[in-house]
């Protein structure tokens, strides 16, 4: 029954002393990155320091017995005694989820598992034409995988991309439609937070793959683009790498 | 008899006794330290907890939901606590009844501005329910007490930057969503201002629970108040945030991508699913248009005004909360009705835009 109270009483304060240890330690470590986007660190920081206070100031001046939550006396009359032992029970879950998520769990980045629930390359708000209009021309070396994907997907032809090569940085994920020989290297390119990641990738001809790289390791590829030799695979353009290598997660795997 | 004053403003004054008995308050040094002490644990798990090694054991998909799900939490977050803030500000910092004086007479002239307040009490819907029953009793018809309630969580300044943020100005989203918000939230104080004996709307035990509320908000002060308040709204939006978050996440890895996308293309269905999706989830206004982001790619545009204009008014966090104030039978009216509405205005725009 106390440990009842308390936790209704407490739950609200508890979970966002979580959410505030949590953001302040993805901050300090630079980690913030994982999961939103770089233009709310500050918001989000100073945020996280008033409400730290706020919370802080809960446990000197709020007197036992008077922070009830709203709600409750909607319940309270009811009188139903088994329904509020299932909210204890709820609410413990929803507490024990918060300090496993938030505080246990090493953060991480999404994998090839999100990749294959949404669409490589699909997402035109992602890459805009009218950038890809403008790269043609420019200087070819300072090319993002962006910068890239957005003059495949423009549909350049195989004689601008002559002579030219291209250095990505990406996760390696499978071709849907030759995995045996084609594999992506790949981003997530992140508008807000990393719920709306989507997934754009360069094709990279390298049969066998499997057997020297892990799905969702980070490989920095190298090579120039040509008309695909894969029979099975629905992609135009691959890149045919001089080289890869296995490089380590960056430190801001997403790119914005 | 008048009904007993809810307002924190009006209550403070009155001398009232004190229901926390003097041995119950904590001494301000030992809140503070176990404060202190709750802080350092939390903060000593999350620096002790292993490093990646850790994850193994964990799916891939597992831990995209994880990801995915905290993902919305460290977003939404700091709007939450802006909202908080905010409202605390509006609630106890402003002079006593600095907003309901300055409303004009008129019904038909009052409802649409009081359904502007909630552009100076940006406060989520969660938070509007308490402070629509202080209105009521200070004076608000109910309909009056409706219009505000179901406008305030959309027409507000953070939802609006939140929605601007997600979506951006050119779609159409944003537009549809505050245009529609304001309609529909007129047109329900227009249909129940109509109404022969509004009093009827209200439970019974509506009196009794202000008087309860009373005994709440009993604490020396402006800042011990403040206080008070941020822990009750906390206490309110936390808990659903974090479910909201986990199922979000769950849905992004769990239903098949096959599913969404043939739901998500048809232009009735797609209304339908992301209101029922609204109606579940039950987000706050102030960060649902993250949470809905994800769908961008997917769904329709008119399922996403749907979902962004039906959530904040109807969902079942917002009923549970409703039931302390409206009858069963008014809830039922109040649900149809703002369901008909948004689908309509959903449909409108998938079909019309």
């Amino acid at each position: 029954m106390f440990y009842r109270r308390l936790l209704d009483r407490w739950l609200g304060v508890l979970l966002s002393i979580i959410g505030v240890v949590a953001t302040l330690w993805l901050g300090v470590t630079g980690q913030l990155a994982l999961y939103i986007h770089p233009r709310y660190f500050v918001f989000t920081i100073i945020m996280a320091v008033i409400a730290g206070v706020l919370a802080l100031a809960a446990f000197v001046l709020v007197p036992d017995g008077a922070a009830a939550h709203p709600d409750e006396h909607g319940h309270a009359d009811a009188g139903n005694r088994r329904w509020r032992r299932l909210g204890a029970a709820g609410s413990t879950l929803i507490a024990a989820a918060a300090v496993v998520g938030l505080l246990i769990l090493p953060p991480s980045t999404l994998s090839t598992a999100t990749v294959t629930q949404r669409d490589l390359n699909g997402s035109a708000s992602t890459l805009s034409r009218d950038e890809a209009v403008e790269l043609v021309g420019a200087d070819y070396t300072a090319f993002t995988m962006k910068d890239w994907i957005s003059l495949l997907r423009q549909g350049v032809g195989e004689e601008y991309l002559t002579g030219k090569t291209a250095t990505v940085t990406g996760f390696v994920t499978p071709d849907k439609s030759d995995p045996e020989n084609v594999f992506f290297a790949a981003r997530f390119v992140v508008t807000c937070c990393a719920v709306d990641a989507q997934p754009i990738g360069l094709p990279v001809y390298s049969p066998g793959w499997q057997d020297r790289f892990d799905t969702d390791s980070w490989v920095t590829v190298s090579g120039g683009f040509r008309t695909n030799p894969s029979r099975f695979s629905d992609e135009v353009l691959v890149m045919v790498p001089d080289s890869i290598a296995t490089v380590p997660e960056p430190d801001s795997p997403y790119v914005y | 008899m008048p009904v007993p004053a809810t307002d924190k403003r009006v209550e403070a004054r009155h001398d009232a006794p004190t229901h926390a008995l003097p041995g119950t308050r904590r001494r301000p040094t030992a809140g503070l330290l176990i404060g202190l002490a709750v802080f350092a644990a939390l903060l000593a798990l999350r620096i002790l907890a292993p490093a990646e090694e850790g994850s193994s054991w964990l799916a891939d998909a597992a831990r995209d939901f994880v990801s995915l799900s905290i993902s919305v939490v460290i977003e939404s977050l700091p709007f939450v606590f802006l909202g908080i803030v905010l409202s605390i500000g509006v609630q106890i910092w402003l002079p006593d009844g600095f907003l309901l004086r300055r409303l004009p007479a008129h019904p038909a002239l009052r409802r649409p501005i009081l359904s502007l307040l909630g552009m100076l009490l940006p406060v989520c819907e969660c938070g509007n329910v308490p402070l629509a029953r202080g209105l009521i009793v200070r004076g608000l018809t109910v309909s009056e007490s409706m219009t505000f309630l179901f406008a305030a969580p959309i027409l507000n300044p953070i939802t609006i930057i939140t929605t601007q943020q997600a979506f951006g100005w050119d779609n159409g989203i944003l537009i549809s969503r505050i245009a529609g918000g304001f309609l529909i939230a007129n047109l329900i104080g227009w249909i129940y201002s109509r109404h022969p004996r509004p009093e009827a709307l209200l439970t019974s035990r509506f009196q009794e629970e202000c008087s309860l509320e009373d005994h709440a908000g009993q604490a020396a002060g402006k800042v011990g108040r403040s206080v008070q308040l941020f822990v009750r709204e906390t206490g309110a939006m936390m808990p659903a945030l974090f479910i909201g978050a986990g199922i979000a996440g769950l849905i992004q890895v769990g239903v098949p991508r096959d599913v969404l996308v043939s739901v998500g293309n048809s232009p009735v269905w797609s209304v339908a699913a992301l209101m029922v999706l609204a109606f579940v989830v039950a987000v706050c206004s102030n960060v649902d248009a993250f949470f809905i982001l994800s769908f961008g790619a997917t769904f329709m545009p008119g399922s996403i005004v749907a979902f962004l204009v039906f959530g904040p008014m109807i969902d079942v966090k917002m009923l549970a909360l409703l039931r302390t104030t409206f009858t069963a039978k008014t809830l039922l009216q109040l649900t149809v009705v703002v369901a008909l509405c948004s689908a309509a205005l959903g449909l409108a725009v998938n079909y019309v835009l």
